[in-house]
């Protein structure tokens, strides 16, 4: 049986078939068009509507169906696996949380039914020409004027600035106001008058061709009070806010794309014989999968406990935020070039192998690392909190009422069968106070393993199917890890605390190279901390359950801090790899998704229905047939310019 | 909150030593002189951007061990005023 989680993500899948199928709605060969065509995904996106996805943006206090994180990145999976270009121009729609947070009960209500009846999108007009992330050093002011303001100044590049009805407007309203003198509107483009703005030409950009990447001029353009979101001088307070959650969300694109790079990867492979042997079977390719495939499930356990995180450690997310934005792209980044070397030449051509689905998917998401602040903004808002971080770690030691509270909210954020509280945005904050639950619950979690690993005939034990391979060595594996771990975050914390600090943007080289080290900490952090508390769990299956993939992920994230042997006993075993790369296979095999939560993805109409396990062969009960899908597709956006 | 102590009464109130401690830590940010900063004057116009300003308002949590909010040298966002708020608003007690 799948999570409940994830079952919306199963459904969406069978609603939206298998993309390597031309006739599936968003096919790898259709998708492929449209972006060489350069042509906005119109037909696709009002599918989605009518499917009612959007529904799965709007909390349900404000009428929508959206009660948790985890689902929605499993579905931006779903999308981003077919086609970024889809999912990144549907999905601007995550920016109407800042609506969520800020927003009166009439603009809630006022969005909730743009978003739900109308199928009105929307796009976040922030950056400009000039001044790039400097949002404060901005240009487009808001002058107040009788019953609204006047807005002048031009966004660019925003992506959907030119077809979406809704436009969230960073602008300056009081120009010596510094840090306050910013404010934010929720620009609703029917009623303006079309005479006070203009939007600027398609950019070209090297991938998500198809998207309507563009900008938005105002010249003396009115927007009345009523657009006003939050109040007036808290702009910059809000974006920053909004920033924290749409920087978790982006990884999912990355990680849909990521998973597509190896199911293609991986139908070549197969299939695919040199030397009289298949290529899979080849050690060097062999190994290159499986690791790059121990990447992404180390990816999964950040950005899943991430999604969750947010619900319960809300206060934390300017950390987690930027760990998960830094580490998840950079690392699927590198995950898609190391697969593409088993492809071999393939992965650079436009329409052969799956209708040249490889290079699309790097061409895409090579942007992901750039959204919504890019990696390096993502490592300067660490650094800046990084001295507060070790001072934190040091003093909540001392607490052992507090260090409970960590290990009961970490149960919270990592135990995949428990529900997640209601998201309150309002908790957000814009510095953590030194507080990451993730580290802070090391010597926790370290205390964990080692009453496990005494209790000797443990769970873990119980769970385990094959006698050569003694769950306790997996367990002391994982302690001998789990200390080196904390033994390079102890010395980078008296590092941390010991160096000058630098504030402001003159931070060393090495302190971004730390500050990286941190994400990989806290990366490794993460996937003990999902095992620990899910291995009992049945529906994340045996291999989870097992271990041995932990010991490889820890062992690969840490293999970059330390030149000699990371383990008492030496090499990791070949068994573990060996299996590792047994169950992408079986993954690859049964058309599941390349997860800690394997669910069940569309297959192809010829293939075996899926096993009795899944609920995801029903469809949406609002699901209308393809035949009649497409048809209503035909129709375009009402809100589209 | 009380405020614990008239802000002129004399050197050593908490106001100015708070202000005292803004002075030393801006310049130290900044990398100007401590004598240049005027307590009355926009932090911003020393340079000093909103993330610093942020970051500076934790070493300030830290300092008088005390949750404070961090937008604090926004809306408070000269040395005087900052100051002001935090000994009117907060318990503040400075060693």
């Amino acid at each position: 049986m799948t999570l409940t989680q994830y079952q919306l993500a199963e459904k969406l899948e069978q609603a939206l078939g298998n993309p390597q199928q031309a006739d599936s709605l968003m096919s790898f060969q259709h998708t492929a068009e449209l972006d060489e065509a350069e042509q906005f995904p119109h037909e696709e996106i009002a599918w989605l509507y009518n499917w009612g996805l959007q529904n799965y943006y709007i909390p349900t206090d404000c009428g929508g169906k959206f009660t948790s994180f985890e689902e929605f990145v499993a579905f931006v999976r779903v999308l981003a696996r077919r086609d970024l270009n889809i999912s990144i121009a549907f999905t601007t729609l995550f920016w109407s949380f800042l609506t969520w947070m800020a927003g009166s009960d009439e603009q809630k209500e006022k969005l909730s039914h743009l978003m739900r009846e109308e199928h009105t999108a929307m796009c976040l007009a922030y950056s400009e020409r000039e001044h790039g992330s400097d949002l404060v050093g901005g240009g487009v002011t808001a002058t107040k004027v009788e019953g609204g303001y006047l807005l002048n100044g031009e966004k660019w590049p925003i992506n959907r600035a030119t077809i979406s009805g809704v436009t969230f407007v960073l602008a300056r309203t009081d120009p010596e106001g510094g840090n306050r003198g910013l404010s934010l509107f929720m620009v609703e483009k029917k009623d303006l008058d079309t005479s006070t703005y203009y939007n600027l030409p398609k950019i070209k950009t090297h991938g998500i061709r198809a998207a309507d990447m563009s900008g938005i001029g105002f010249s003396d353009c009115f927007v009345p009070d009523s657009m006003l979101l939050g109040q007036e001088g808290h702009g910059l307070e809000l974006g920053l806010k909004g920033f924290q959650i749409t920087r978790a969300l982006c990884a999912a694109f990355s990680q849909g794309a990521a998973d597509t790079t190896m199911r293609t990867t991986l139908n070549f492979a197969v299939n695919r014989k040199l030397y009289n042997k298949t290529v899979i079977d080849m050690p060097h390719a062999r190994r290159t999968l499986s690791n790059a495939f121990i990447d992404m499930l180390i990816c999964d356990c950040v950005n899943i406990g991430a999604a969750r995180g947010f619900h319960v450690a809300t206060d934390q997310f300017s950390v987690w935020s930027a760990v998960d934005k830094y580490f998840v792209p950079v690392t699927l980044e590198q995950v898609m070039k190391d697969t593409s070397v088993v492809l071999g030449s393939r992965f650079y051509m436009r329409d052969e192998h799956d209708s040249g689905v490889f290079q699309k998917a790097l061409r895409d998401s090579a942007i992901i690392s750039m959204f919504d602040g890019s990696s390096v903004v993502n490592l300067h808002v660490l650094i800046l909190q990084r001295r507060q971080l070790a001072k934190a770690r040091v003093r909540i030691r001392k607490k052992p009422e507090k260090l409970a509270v960590v290990q009961d909210r970490l149960e919270q954020s990592f135990s995949l069968s428990q529900p997640v509280p209601t998201f309150d945005p309002t908790r957000l904050e814009l510095i953590s106070r030194g507080a990451d639950d993730v580290m802070q619950g090391i010597e926790g979690t370290i205390a964990k393993l080692e009453a496990l690993k005494k209790s000797g005939d443990s769970a873990v034990d119980l769970l385990r199917p094959d006698p050569a391979k003694p769950a306790q060595d997996v367990l002391s594996q994982v302690l001998e890890l789990a200390h080196v771990i904390r033994e390079e975050l102890d010395a980078q914390d008296v590092l941390i605390t010991e160096s000058a600090f630098e504030h402001g943007h003159d931070q060393s080289f090495e302190s971004f190279e730390l500050a990286k080290q941190y994400c990989q900490l806290h990366a490794a952090m993460a996937c003990i901390l999902m095992w620990i508390h899910n291995r009992e769990l049945a529906e994340m299956g045996d291999f989870f359950a097992k271990g041995e993939w932990l010991v490889v992920s820890l062992h690969r994230l840490l293999s970059h801090f330390r030149m000699t042997p990371l383990l008492s006993s030496g090499e990791l075993p070949a068994a573990y790899h060996e299996n590792v790369a047994q169950e992408l296979l079986r993954l690859h095999k049964a058309d599941k998704m390349f997860s800690i939560v394997p669910f069940q993805l569309a297959q192809s109409q010829l293939a075996p229905p899926p096993s009795t396990q899944s609920s995801s062969a029903q469809s949406h009960p609002n699901q209308p047939s393809t035949q009649e899908a497409t048809s209503h597709a035909t129709a375009p956006e009402p809100q589209l310019i | 909150m009380q405020q614990l102590q008239n802000p002129s009464s004399s050197e050593s109130t908490p106001i100015l030593k708070i202000q005292a401690w803004l002075v030393e830590q801006i310049a130290d940010v900044l990398s100007i002189d401590p004598t240049t900063i005027d307590v009355k004057q926009p932090l911003t116009r020393y340079g000093l951007d909103s993330i610093d300003a942020v970051t500076l308002v934790g070493d300030l949590e830290d300092w008088l061990d005390l949750e404070l909010p961090s937008t604090l040298l926004w809306d408070y966002p000269s040395i005087e005023k900052a100051s002001a708020y935090m000994v009117e608003e907060f318990d503040v007690t400075v060693d």
